[in-house]
């Protein structure tokens, strides 16, 4: 369960990730110690809860790290930077499709293009003068 | 009938419920993850079993907003980062709660108007 958890926090931004990966790892693995001595119907439901609260915490954190009002309209970016943005977009679903199926080595392999093309979508931005 | 009436106080939002409870367990002393998770149960009489993705964003948010601030535990616990309510958050929850007393007080007094009518 616990490598389920870990692996399911790729589902969060990078930034995310770096701040608060290690420790949320631990605060799982804690609470799940405890859920499991009291009672197993309590620690299933405590897993899907978990589950879900990752996936929904993935979710609102990338909704959070979306470009500003400030930052240009799409229909204003150059056309290398709009489909830049678009293979990590089409990376992070794939990654939560793939988990949502429980099909990790695929999640891994969204993942690790995901990684990829954020790091292009970064360099393109800094070529064209672009924050976000 | 007697009215209560409420004093209007636009710039206050309300808080969420994780962000009041996390401000509320964080009003005494500061905690690590874990232990909100623990307290939170209990402030809530173990209504609220709130799970780590909820708990986490939500402290990046009020990390954020700077109405907490993280920091390092010396003692050897399993877990050293811990987190305190920063000023700005202990206003905050301040104001929240002046707005539940004024609402639990309206809504005290219009339950009596109803009994007595």
């Amino acid at each position: 369960m616990k490598r389920v958890y870990r692996f399911m926090l790729l589902l969060y931004p990078r930034g995310h990730r770096d701040q608060f990966a290690e420790e949320m790892a631990s605060v799982f693995e804690q609470a799940s110690a405890e859920r499991r001595a009291e009672d197993w119907a309590w620690y299933v439901r405590f897993t899907f809860s978990e589950m879900a609260g990752l996936i929904a915490g993935a979710a609102i954190a990338w909704l959070a790290e979306r470009p500003t009002a400030e930052a240009p309209v799409a229909s204003a970016l150059p056309p290398e930077l709009i489909d830049a943005q678009r293979l990590v977009d089409v990376n992070i679903a794939g990654m939560v499709h793939a988990i949502a199926n429980h099909q990790f080595e695929k999640a891994r392999v969204h993942s690790d293009q995901e990684r990829l093309a954020r790091e292009n979508l970064r360099m393109l931005r800094e070529k064209y003068g672009i924050g976000g | 009938m007697r009215h209560v009436v409420p004093k209007v106080t636009p710039e206050v939002k309300p808080l969420t419920e994780p962000v009041l409870l996390i401000l509320t367990s964080l009003a005494d002393q500061p905690r690590h993850g874990y232990a909100l998770l623990k307290d939170i149960e209990w402030l809530s009489g173990g209504r609220v079993r709130m799970s780590t993705g909820t708990l986490f964003g939500a402290l990046r948010r009020l990390l954020e907003e700077g109405w907490i601030e993280r920091f390092e535990l010396e003692d050897t616990s399993r877990q050293k980062q811990a987190y305190r309510l920063a000023a700005a958050g202990r206003k905050q929850l301040q104001l929240e709660l002046d707005r539940m007393r004024q609402l639990t007080r309206a809504g005290f007094a219009r339950l009596r108007a109803g009994e007595a009518v």
